[in-house]
């Protein structure tokens, strides 16, 4: 899962999406896309604004961008992490208002889980 | 190495190319002429006879008036012959001297500058060691002797224009330079201004034409005479050939090539290769102390392993230290399968850092974040130690800025890092106390479960985009992966741009399966390169296989249709990912920076749609079989088997693939 990955934070960003994330898991963990058209608008504006360049189109990450699909976070920390980030371009809400932002994790959240690993004849590789 | 056996002259060889050459040599008159002749066997006694029949003044006739005198074909006066024929072309000498370089292959586009030496390749050299290989681009025929070079370990020659064939070439010898990857550029030129035939031979001729390459060659000559060339093409092979390796060039003179060898006894010298240079003992000595000290020593290796020996003395050294290997892949180091083979991440915990030519050894050590304030952190342990062995101190040029920021080791040592390493091995085995010795069962069972972990976290990450359309990376390879893992297989790109799933998933343990990057980053490089390595392959039954980013093909497509014309098996894969990819993501960080944002236009600049681009029909309209565009998934196995099919029967296919960017 996308939490257990090791990321490079500074540790005061570290700290404060940890912290955020915890508050997520007590408050709404993780949250089910509800709206249909949040979702289609998401996926629109994740191609629009390019998180696909760098995380795929599917959210699966690359050598230029980690997985950031399926993923646990909540909003909070997801935005956090989109605003203050390390290696990543800062998306400022002067380039993403909240409310798309919300609309992408919309869409991050309805990526649905890969088959796993014993479906996957052409990744066995013993 | 250089083969005189394996590559006669041709007056040492047999019958069929030398009959015009032989029936001359024995229809003309004795003495005289042997001092004519060139790198015969009995060339000592030739010149011999020469100096005993040398007389001064120019009043007797030369040996070769008096073999034109007396050979001069039917119906013509023997000033008639002198005007129309040439009996003894200074290129046939040529020849024999590039024979003694062991050569297998010249690529070309061919020229004027040298149609002597072409003529002499074909019918004096009988087309064979070398062998001329038809390229449509000077820039491709470079690439493929880089490529040609990294499997085989041997250098190729590179016949062209010295002026507008070497500017086409010059980005391919960029990267072969940043790569140090030999390769012997013979450059066609007229000098003699009052020799140019009007109009072109103007255009193709330059005082200095190797100028436009020489800030990323190791050496070039223009020869004189043919006594020069000889001397200069020996020595370019050594300076190309010795570490660290690198482009020469040698210009060959049109008049050269065209005129008569002349009176002069002309000889062809013996090509000696130069031992590498092995690093200092008293400092190798040190460094496996620091090494066996160290808690937590790590190896870093890059452009190290020149062969499997290679990769067999570092995984010697690696065991004896039972220290984690970082293969940084400019060249196959370290078998990947081993559970040494451990993560970049590995540097971060090393109290002692071993770095092996390492192309950036700052890089390694530190990373700068590419923000509005390029900050750099240090990503190793603040009281780290830092070894290198390699040769990029040996030798380097100013002006273009590949050998990157300066790093202050703590212990340099200047020396092959592949030949200094079973003196390292030697030292640390015998400064190994047996306490020390006594820790290594448990740092083999951290690694083997480390490297065990990565193994299972590479096969869970390939996993997320399996289904997606545009392809993902890691199921391409995977796929690919299906259709060679039964054969001997050898990747003749590189992965860094589908996040290195070849490395993350194949298991790569011989050298030669995977064959490192372009070297200077300079797009082109991946279809003729991928054509020399496979060419290289196809002499050992090897299945290549090619994955080609759409931007860097449409610079060389041209290799496809050396592929083709010259029966060269390759298994090639599209990543197509309609665009300049990495520009993208600078664009979208420039956006991003400026709050501006890009909001779908980054495009502009960096796209490769509209209209798309039909690469397999490319291929195919090349001669090359090919399939796709695929954008389903679940057509990619079928279509891969197919084009293997094709690849079994000894001609390159090519199947186009749209995929995820990365
Ligand atoms: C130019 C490449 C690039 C682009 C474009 C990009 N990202 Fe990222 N992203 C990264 C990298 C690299 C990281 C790794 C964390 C870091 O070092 O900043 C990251 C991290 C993240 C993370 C945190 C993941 C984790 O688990 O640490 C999220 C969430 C994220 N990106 C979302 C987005 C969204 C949403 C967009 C589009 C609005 C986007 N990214 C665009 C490169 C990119």
């Amino acid at each position: 899962m996308n939490l257990n990955r090791r990321f490079s934070l500074s540790p005061g960003r570290g700290m404060l999406v940890m912290s955020l994330w915890a508050l997520g898991t007590a408050v709404a963990f993780p949250q089910e896309p509800d709206d249909d058209e949040d979702t289609r608008e998401g996926r629109a504006l994740y191609e629009s604004h390019q998180c696909w360049q760098c995380h795929g189109y599917e959210g699966q990450g690359s050598v230029a961008g980690v997985r950031i699909a399926p993923t646990l976070y909540p909003y909070e920390a997801f935005a956090v992490l989109v605003r203050h980030t390390n290696l990543m371009p800062a998306y400022s809400p002067n380039v993403l208002s909240e409310a798309q932002l919300r609309q992408i994790y919309a869409f991050v959240l309805s990526i649905p889980e890969p088959p796993p690993l014993e479906e996957i004849p052409e990744l066995d590789f013993d | 190495m250089p083969d005189e056996k394996s590559h006669p002259t041709m007056s040492e060889q047999g019958e069929s190319a030398s009959v015009n050459r032989r029936e001359f040599l024995s229809s003309a008159t004795v003495a005289g002429l042997a001092a004519a002749s060139v790198g015969t066997a009995d060339k000592a006694a030739a010149q011999q006879v020469a100096s005993n029949e040398s007389a001064p003044g120019a009043l007797p006739p030369t040996a070769l008036q008096e073999a034109m005198e007396s050979d001069v074909p039917e119906g013509y006066s023997a000033d008639q012959a002198r005007e129309y024929f040439v009996r003894n072309p200074g290129s046939d000498f040529m020849v024999d001297m590039i024979k003694r370089l062991g050569l297998d292959y010249i690529t070309t586009n061919p020229g004027s500058s040298f149609r002597g030496i072409h003529e002499s390749i074909v019918n004096y050299g009988g087309n064979q060691a070398p062998e001329l290989l038809t390229c449509v681009h000077e820039e491709q025929a470079a690439a493929m002797a880089h490529g040609y070079y990294k499997v085989t370990g041997r250098p190729l020659g590179v016949l062209c224009h010295g002026t507008v064939g070497l500017q086409h070439a010059s980005m391919a010898v960029y990267n072969a330079w940043c790569d140090r990857t030999p390769m012997i550029l013979l450059a066609g030129n007229h000098l003699d201004a009052t020799e140019r035939r009007a109009g072109v031979e103007w255009s193709h001729s330059a005082q200095d034409c190797v100028r436009v390459v020489r800030d990323y060659i190791k050496w070039d000559d223009t020869p004189f005479s043919l006594q020069h060339f000889a001397e200069s093409m020996a020595r370019a092979y050594r300076i190309a050939m010795t570490p660290p390796m690198g482009p020469v060039a040698v210009v060959i003179d049109g008049h050269l090539q065209e005129g008569e060898v002349g009176d002069h006894a002309h000889e062809l010298l013996p090509v000696t290769p130069v031992q590498p240079p092995v690093g200092d003992e008293a400092a190798i000595a040190e460094a496996a102390r620091w090494l066996v000290e160290a808690e937590s020593p790590v190896i870093v290796a890059d452009l190290m392993a020149h062969d499997q020996e290679g990769v067999e003395r570092l995984v010697a050294l690696a065991e004896a230290l039972q220290a984690p290997v970082v293969n940084q892949y400019g060249r196959m180091n370290f078998p990947n399968t081993h559970y040494l083979s451990q993560g970049a991440g590995a540097v971060a915990q090393a109290d002692v850092v071993l770095g092996l030519e390492l192309f950036d050894t700052w890089g390694v050590i530190n990373t700068l974040r590419d923000r509005v304030h390029r900050d750099a952190v240090r990503r190793v342990r603040p009281d780290a130690r830092v070894i290198s062995i390699g040769t990029s101190d040996l030798f380097t040029k100013s002006n273009y800025q590949s050998f990157q920021r300066y790093y202050p080791s703590d212990l340099a040592i200047a020396g092959d890092a592949q030949a200094t390493l079973p003196i390292l091995t030697d030292a640390v085995l015998s400064s190994m106390l047996r306490a020390r010795r006594a820790t290594n069962a448990e740092r083999e069972s951290r690694w083997r479960d480390a490297h065990a972990q990565a193994r299972e976290l590479a096969l869970n990450d390939a996993r997320y985009g399996w289904d997606a359309s545009p392809v993902s990376t890691s199921r391409l390879y995977a796929e690919l992966w299906n259709v060679v893992k039964d054969r001997d297989w050898a990747l003749v790109s590189d992965d860094n741009m589908q996040s290195r799933w070849a490395r993350r998933l194949w298991p790569i343990d011989r050298h030669y399966q995977y064959i490192g990057r372009a070297g200077g980053a300079g797009l082109g490089y991946g279809a003729p390169a991928a054509v020399g390595a496979a060419l290289a392959h196809r002499a050992e039954g090897r299945m290549a296989v090619n994955v080609q980013r759409d931007g860097d093909m449409m610079y060389t497509p041209g290799a496809f249709w050396t592929a083709a014309y010259h029966g060269i098996p390759l298994l090639t894969v599209t990543h197509n990912n309609q665009g300049y990819h990495q520009e993208f993501m600078h664009l979208q960080r420039m956006a991003a920076r400026r709050q501006r944002g890009i909001d779908g236009s980054s495009w502009v600049g960096n796209e490769l749609r509209n209209p798309d681009i039909d690469l397999a029909r490319i291929a195919g309209a090349m001669g090359v079989w090919s399939e796709g565009p695929i954008t389903d998934p679940e057509d990619l196995g079928p279509a891969l088997a197919r084009a293997v099919e094709v690849v079994d029967g000894g001609e390159p296919a090519f199947v186009d693939v749209r995929c995820q960017p990365r």
